[in-house]
């Protein structure tokens, strides 16, 4: 029973304790040292998933320590089943990330990997952490080491840009988050999440928490009048940085939804939920669009991930089992596909140095295995049966089908126009004749390469194949949620 | 207890400012006849005089920690000098800054070529000054302990003789400074008119029983107090009287500025609070509004003012302004635990201070031009090429200051915010959060000059750092991180001076 009450504590720790010991070992080792902490930590998350108990919709592993007695602030950890994924998800991209970033981060690299490193302690923690200020904490402080990452690493002039814009449109979101938690800590006299979840607000007060909430978390997903950040940051990023943003930072958002908006705000949640379909409609169609006409390889991939999140905004708003289960789902699936796709243009970018998709042509010809990678995540990215990707949104149309049929309409054009850019760009990249006048030298991926594609495509086929695996431990926890948002 | 006892323990209550003006008389003929150098034709600092110099400040803090009356309230000499906790711990806090403050501009001094022995007595006699302020009860004692510490800064900012420059700032704060003063000496003499008295008890007690006896009206206090408070937002810089602060600081030499940065806003607060707190608590009441609209001015001016600021000290000042707003905000809710927020804000507001002009006296670069005092943002460039760990400091010292959640920033921040919506103020909280998004910017954008700038080439020189130092400074910001993990120790020792008054 001790170790399982100080798993989380543990899961949480192992990387912090393993900044500092980078800190401290020589540089010649601190890729394979910082490596190897980020694998531990994965092993140890899938303990996680081995003592968790499916039959159960409350929280477990559960851990507390007074942390300031001024305010009677608790840092408890503890996990369900919609939280599990999530982190599991970080532990796993993370060692992912050192990996394609094994042989083009020259400069500064022991502050690369201390930042990675601090990096997943602060989402394991706002995936862990049951209370609401220190949520806001967490959720604020991978601001820094994110701004850190596409500032310094980034690869053009315009990274300030886009570090500055990351940073001003998340602060500017969450602000307003703040002020509401502490009116919720001055109304309710603490912000412990289990004791919230008791405690009911009234109409007027629900609307407007829920409305700064809402700020906060669009922001994240991002949804449309605020999404200008996401394209920029994703392109300016290096490689790692945009895996880490596209798969989990943007998860943040729609974790907060299912946390905080749906279970403590559901009166708001119903009264606002028109405005959040149109929005997220618009947000859908107006990206896929968008996407269509970029020339830039890691902007159609951004344009198409802000759709995606949108999609699975209106699987959370259709408050029925099927369509959070298939939030869930899709939320983890996009985490796989849409990181596997930025990987796939980090593999060409290293080689080539270029985005622009006119210089690719016909690399079918030099690059075999590549295209084949390439096809398989362009088709997860349309949503191909067979693939997570098509059990998320199908899992989410359904369930928004049953609370509005209009907006599932729209939504479900996003698979059409999302089949459009995603083989329009295959097409043009691994197709038609060899651009040799741009390039001269090919080379296909090699076995590092090769090694931290293969998670995210065993991932990918298992949640295709054999959902239930990933439902069973869903179902008591949306069933929790479900019972608290109609009673 | 006889009339010899009583006389001995005012005696006790001032023993560390009688030890230390002392000691500055001494040292200064230490230095005069036999600290003297026969080599140079002028008489420079001296080793000795240093290490004396920080054993007397040390010695101090070790009378003040000692000085320990069982948390008891003690007045002396005739009710003009008081002992308490608030007091006491205010000046054990500026006590260690000061050594701080000492090992620090010890290597930095003979570089700007300021190195005579006076430079350091007229900061003991600031430090003094700051002491008295923080010791008096009675309003002309405190108007002459000011007035000490006026004089000595303004010395010490025109004290870089060959700069005309400094020499302006000097003039410049002499001339504000004193009207400031001026205003002061006016209010308390219209109090004296009309209590005939200047003690801060008889204050307390007169206001008490005249206002509830309907005696005389809060009309009549409010005009000489709006005086004293004109004064006292002068001395803190707090924005409609906050012009000056920049052009001083751009002035001044750069030690000369560190000190006047950093330490005196304790003294001046904790006179502002005793005098608003205190004495005229009934009447304070009647204030808040008209503190609540400064203090909130002053935050705007402080976060919208310091995104044009190319020079770091202008932005500190800015900074500074900003961040004396927020206090302010904290301190006039009619609250019952502002004050303790306000002073672990001051206390963090010190530490913070203390670390980011550290390590800007450390970046000295080595240039044609030795004697350039005004650091511009762009001599920070490429300082993680040159020298990481200082930049990895800066970088946590400056997330601090902008109040950024896993450091001590963010969580007195969070208690102002709080403070604000307990009381219902949600448009002065909302107002104060949105400016702190804007300061945010101006922070960051060192950090990415720090950074980011990798298509520059060329980096400065700096030089070396020893190794004393490097140590004081990673304890210092060690502190930043640590009180955001263990803050019950920081939220402690305010929550214990608040039961003072």
């Amino acid at each position: 029973m001790i170790f399982l009450n100080n798993l989380l504590f543990c899961l949480f720790s192992i990387p912090l304790l393993g900044s500092f010991f980078l800190v401290v070992v020589s540089l010649k080792y601190s890729k394979q040292i910082g490596l190897s902490i980020t694998c531990i930590t994965f092993l140890f998350s899938l303990l996680l998933l081995l003592f968790f108990d499916k039959s159960l919709g409350t929280f477990q592993f559960g851990t507390s320590q007074i942390w300031f007695l001024g305010y009677t602030l608790i840092f408890s950890l503890g996990i369900d089943g919609i939280s599990l994924f999530f982190v599991l998800l970080t532990t796993l991209l993370v060692p992912i990330c050192l990996l394609i970033s094994w042989n083009n981060i020259t400069h500064f690299l022991k502050i690369y990997l201390v930042l990675f490193l601090i990096l997943e302690a602060m989402l394991i923690g706002v995936f862990c952490i049951l209370d609401l200020l220190l949520f806001y904490i967490f959720f604020e402080s991978v601001l820094i080491p994110m701004f850190l990452i596409i500032g310094v690493w980034g690869s053009r002039e315009r990274k300030m840009r886009a570090a500055f814009l990351f940073f001003l449109y998340t602060l500017f979101g969450s602000v307003s988050m703040l002020i509401s938690i502490l009116y919720i800590y001055y109304q309710v006299g603490t912000t412990d999440y289990r004791v919230l979840l008791t405690f009911s607000f009234s109409f007027l007060e629900q609307k407007f928490l829920w409305f700064s909430f809402f700020l906060s978390f669009a922001t994240k997903v991002p949804m449309v009048p605020v999404h200008l950040w996401l394209p920029e940051a994703h392109v300016e990023a290096p490689t790692s940085g945009s895996v880490i943003l596209a798969g989990v930072l943007l998860k943040l958002g729609t974790y907060g939804f299912l946390r905080f908006s749906l279970p403590l705000f559901p009166e708001a949640c119903f009264y606002f939920s028109p405005f959040v379909y149109c929005l997220a409609g618009v947000s859908v169609v107006y990206t896929s669009f968008t996407a269509i006409r970029q020339t830039d390889f890691k902007r159609i991939i951004a344009y198409t991930s802000i759709a995606h999140m949108n999609i699975v905004v209106l699987g959370i708003f259709s408050f029925n089992v099927i369509g959070i289960e298939g939030a869930i789902l899709q939320s983890l699936s996009h985490g796989f596909v849409a990181s596997g796709l930025f990987m796939i243009i980090g593999v060409v970018y290293d080689r080539y140095h270029t985005r622009m998709v006119r210089y690719y042509g016909g690399l079918n010809h030099v690059m075999p295995i590549y295209v084949v990678i390439f096809l398989f995540f362009t088709m997860a990215n349309i949503g191909l049966p067979g693939t997570s990707s098509f059990i998320g949104e199908f899992l989410i149309l359904t369930g928004s089908f049953q609370s509005n049929t209009c907006v599932t309409l729209i939504g479900s054009t996003s698979m059409i126009i999302g089949g459009c850019y995603s083989l329009w760009l295959f097409n043009r990249v691994s197709y038609g004749n060899l651009k040799t006048q741009y390039f001269i030298s090919f080379l296909d991926i090699n076995k590092l390469e090769f090694l931290s594609f293969l998670p995210l495509i065993i991932g990918i086929c298992l949640m295709g194949f054999i959902p239930f695996i990933f439902l069973n431990y869903l179902h008591m926890s949306v069933n929790n949620l479900i019972e608290l948002i109609y009673f | 207890m006889n009339i010899k006892t009583i006389f001995l323990l005012s005696y006790i209550i001032v023993l560390p400012e009688l030890f230390l003006g002392v000691c500055i008389v001494y040292l200064v003929f230490h230095s005069l006849f036999l600290g003297f150098n026969r080599c140079n034709n002028f008489i420079l600092i001296e080793k000795p005089v240093l290490f004396l110099i920080k054993l007397t400040i040390l010695f101090v803090c070790l009378l003040l920690i000692n000085q320990n009356f069982l948390g008891l309230r003690i007045l002396g000499f005739s009710n003009t000098f008081v002992f308490d906790i608030l007091t006491n711990t205010s000046k054990i806090i500026i006590g260690v800054t000061s050594i701080i403050f000492f090992f620090i501009i010890e290597h930095f001094v003979s570089i700007p070529k300021i190195n005579y022995f006076e430079y350091y007595i007229i900061f003991l006699f600031a430090f003094l000054g700051t002491f008295l302020i923080c010791t008096s009860n009675d309003l002309l004692i405190a108007y002459l302990s000011i007035e000490l510490q006026g004089l000595s800064f303004y010395l010490l900012a025109s004290f870089n003789k060959n700069s005309s420059y400094s020499v302006e700032g000097g003039l410049k704060y002499f001339i504000l400074g004193s009207f400031s003063s001026g205003l002061f000496l006016y209010g308390s003499s219209i109090l004296y008119g009309l209590f005939g008295t200047l003690n801060f008890t008889d204050f307390s007690e007169l206001s008490e029983d005249s206002l509830g006896n309907n005696i005389f009206s809060p009309d009549i206090f409010q005009y000489p107090l709006f005086l004293i408070l004109i004064s006292l937002l002068f001395k803190l810089a707090i924005a409609p009287f906050h012009v000056w602060l920049s052009d001083i600081y751009e002035g001044s030499p750069f030690s000369s500025t560190f000190f006047f940065a950093v330490v005196p806003k304790l003294s001046i607060f904790i006179l502002f609070l005793k005098v608003f707190n205190y004495c005229f608590l009934n009447v304070f009441f009647y204030l808040t509004d008209v503190l609540v609209i400064i203090a909130v001015v002053s935050i705007i001016v402080g976060s919208f003012g310091g995104l044009e600021q190319r020079k770091l000290k202008s932005l500190l000042a800015y900074s500074s302004i900003s961040h004396m707003g927020y206090i302010l905000v904290v301190f006039s809710l009619p609250n019952n635990e502002g004050f303790q927020l306000a002073f672990s804000y001051l206390i963090i507001y010190m530490l913070s201070g203390l670390c980011f002009w550290f390590i800007l006296m450390l970046i000295m670069v080595k240039t044609v031009y030795l004697k350039k005092q005004n650091k511009d943002l762009t001599d920070l460039i490429l300082l993680h090429k040159s020298n990481s760990g200082l930049a990895i400091n800066l970088n946590i010292i400056l997330f601090s200051i902008a109040g950024f959640p896993p450091l001590i920033g963010f969580l007195t921040k969070i208690g102002l915010f709080l403070a604000a919506v307990e009381v219902h103020y949600y448009f002065i909280s909302f107002l104060s959060v949105f400016c702190s998004v804007i300061s945010t910017f101006y922070y960051i954008r060192v950090i990415k000059i720090l950074y980011f700038e990798i298509s520059v080439l060329v980096g400065k020189l700096y030089y070396p750092i020893k190794n004393q130092i490097t140590f004081l400074l990673v304890l210092l910001v060690y502190f930043l991180i640590f009180f955001f993990i263990r803050p019950n120790l920081l939220f402690f020792i305010s929550y214990k001076i608040s039961f003072v008054l």
